[in-house]
């Protein structure tokens, strides 16, 4: 393949092409609404990318591998009541508690879908309503209020005008993450186990302890997310709802990931979750109303979902040879478009 | 070919054996359920049984519908709750109408909505999960629009019969028990119950042999979101007035009566039978852990634990291996 072709495929241009469409979006916002932007918007936006880059990231992985992970919206809900409850002296000690405990319950999840092969996204749908559960018994049902303030100021104090600790805890992780998969085997063997699981087994990839791993490290990351958002508003909500479920998805096909997995690359995801969250941004300082953010969020999904179908394009390429046969054109004079597509 | 060979060779075969330890697990839980209520206070009264079957029957009506679109292989709908709260606002809205005319309005708007999603899953293949929610994003958000983001009060009467008790039983309960034997029927005894099982267990053989997928997956989305719809107008009534605030934990709750049922959750194996005993199960448990005073943390860290088993113990029997 060669060098430009290389650069064409969908998981390098949708990232690009979606970052810059919300970008030159968002530097339009001033001229049309009139709102100077500022640097605290930038501020805001990193604000906003610190749970859903880390929510999108946690699915994102187990995505480009083939699994759909649901119960990240139950490990933010987990993480968060942990972190507020085990930093009220140490905030160090509480967002470590939160992280250890969800990637401990990730693995173990992880453990029973890689040895049982059942359907993850089935699964976490079980384990997500379990862990609600989990959240609403440990905060005794009351939304828990963090009292440790220094922590929670700590975590919010701007650096360098845009950044915050917990921005920037994000951006790390991101950072790490895209070292991990780009110089180590790690990478290759997660699009690998998306893309064909008996193929990866065959070559000698672990499948079952990668899977597992995965998943632990999936919930780390999720409840890493959810303790740095309970400090950041000193509370811990017990459900998170469906939101950055709807907000991660979005980052993750905008980042060029295949929801059928073995497609996509960690930088590629991080545009994603920038984009969503300078749309986010946008909705803000607009004064958007809710209902107007979920029609926008919704359509995009739709959109998105739609587009990666897996049978879109042999379906239309179908529909293409019958009008052409309706007008008298042999079908073997046009071109098999997406051939591959068919099972 | 692919899942033939892991089946021979795989790893489940060393979990077969499991199969044993479920079932003694299911017959553990069934005693201690009894042992529970024979010893717990005011359990075993007519009042009480009234309640559980009155608290099963929204989720029910609604778990019913869901039952087909995962039989067919679609997973879940992430919708659900969202179609509801339209069908509760269409249904109030249209009451000037009569009562009848009202839910048949409501109820055809579901299935048009939840239909249009089959459709696209059906002929496309787009991922159903992540369909869903888009489309129950949306939806919320039209209704907020469309509802100026107030409660929707009833526009005529006639709404009050939905909360009746005939012999003392809420009309609800009747309407779930219909539901459940005439879906068991359609599902055993007709043509298109048989492809839509056909289409869940092998959608390769079923296209082989034929079949139209695209609309028979989109007739059982239809006849889901009817029942997202119904049950919407029962949680209408019931609070005699809708808004987004009535969603709350609807979806979670559909789902988990299905999947507790022993639906196979990658489509093929399950009823509607299944699903009504899901329901029940789900709100005897609830009942009695709010009798034993236990609080709602406890119920639904139960309810997530049971669906996590039973999801476990159904996929394992089936000795069938996701694709994902």
């Amino acid at each position: 393949m060669s060098a430009v072709r290389r650069r064409l495929r969908p998981e390098t241009i949708v990232p690009v092409l979606s970052f810059s469409v919300v970008l030159i979006a968002y530097f339009l916002t001033p001229a049309i609404h009139g709102h100077e932007l500022s640097d605290f918007d930038v501020y805001n936006t990193l604000q906003g990318f610190a749970s859903l880059g880390l929510i999108a990231l946690a699915l994102g992985l187990t995505i480009i591998a083939g699994e759909f992970d649901v119960s990240v919206l139950g490990m933010q809900a987990l993480g968060g009541v942990l972190a507020v409850k085990a930093g009220a002296d140490s905030g160090p000690l509480g967002i470590l508690a939160a992280t250890a405990a969800c990637a401990f319950l990730g693995a173990v999840q992880g453990g029973i879908i890689a040895r049982v092969r059942v359907q993850s996204m089935a699964f976490t749908i079980g384990t997500y309503i379990a862990l609600l559960g989990l959240t609403n018994v440990i905060a005794g049902n009351e939304t828990l209020t963090f009292t440790n303030t220094s922590a929670s100021i700590w975590i919010n104090q701007t650096v360098e005008n845009f950044f915050s600790p917990r921005s920037l805890i994000a951006l790390g992780v991101f950072a790490l993450v895209m070292l991990v998969c780009a110089t180590t085997r790690l990478g290759p063997e997660l699009r690998a186990l998306g893309g064909d699981r008996r193929a990866s087994r065959v070559v000698g990839v672990p499948v079952d302890r990668r899977l597992t791993a995965l998943f632990a490290v999936s919930g780390a990351l999720a409840g890493l997310a959810g303790a740095m958002l309970a400090y950041s508003n000193a509370s811990a909500s017990l459900n998170p709802g469906l939101q950055p479920l709807v907000l991660a998805a979005a980052a993750a096909v905008l980042g060029g990931l295949s929801l059928s997995g073995g497609r996509g690359a960690i930088w590629g995801l991080l545009l994603g979750a920038l984009a969503v969250s300078l749309l986010e941004q946008v909705f803000t300082v607009t004064a958007l109303p809710t209902s107007s953010a979920q029609i926008v969020f919704g359509t995009l999904l739709l959109i998105v979902v739609v587009v990666d179908a897996p049978d879109l394009r042999s379906s239309l390429a179908r529909l293409q040879a019958r009008r052409a046969s309706a007008r008298g054109t042999p079908p073997s004079q046009i071109k098999p478009k997406a051939q591959g597509a068919e099972p | 070919m692919r899942v033939a060979l892991e089946q021979r060779f795989g790893p489940l075969a060393e979990w077969r054996s499991l199969r044993g330890l479920f079932t003694g697990l299911a017959a553990l839980g069934l005693v201690v359920l009894v042992i529970l209520a024979l010893t717990t206070d005011r359990f075993l009264t007519v009042e009480n049984i009234k309640a559980i079957l009155s608290s099963a029957s929204i989720v029910g009506i609604m778990a019913l519908g869901l039952t087909f679109i995962t039989l067919i292989g679609s997973l879940v709908s992430l919708a659900i709750a969202a179609t509801a709260v339209m069908g509760a606002m269409v249904f109030l809205v249209e009451l000037n109408l009569g009562l009848v005319p009202a839910l048949a309005i409501s109820m055809a708007a579901g299935a048009a909505v939840t239909a249009l999603q089959g459709l696209i899953i059906g002929a496309w293949g787009a991922n159903p999960v992540i369909l869903t929610i888009g489309a129950g994003f949306l939806l919320s958000g039209i209704t907020t629009k469309a509802s100026s983001g107030v409660i929707v009060q009833p526009t005529g009467g006639g709404w009050e019969t939905l909360n009746s008790t005939p012999l003392g039983v809420p009309l609800g309960v009747y309407v779930m028990v219909a539901l459940a034997l005439l879906f068991q029927f359609v599902l055993r005894r007709t043509v298109l119950g048989r492809r839509v099982i056909l289409i869940g267990e092998n959608r390769q053989a079923a296209r082989a042999a034929g079949m139209r997928i695209p609309r028979i997956t989109a007739i059982a989305f239809a006849i889901a979101g009817a029942s997202f719809a119904l049950g919407g107008a029962f949680l209408g009534a019931f609070n005699k007035g809708a808004s987004a605030q009535l969603e709350g934990t609807t979806t979670f709750d559909v789902i988990a009566a299905v999947l507790v049922g022993g639906t196979l959750i990658s489509g093929g194996r399950g009823s509607a039978l299944r699903t009504l005993a899901g329901a029940i199960i789900i709100a005897t448990i609830s009942d009695l852990l709010l009798l034993r005073g236990f609080d709602t943390g406890a119920q639904v860290l139960l309810k997530g634990v049971l669906v996590v088993l039973v999801v476990l113990a159904t996929f394992i029997a089936s000795g069938r291996e996701g694709s994902a």
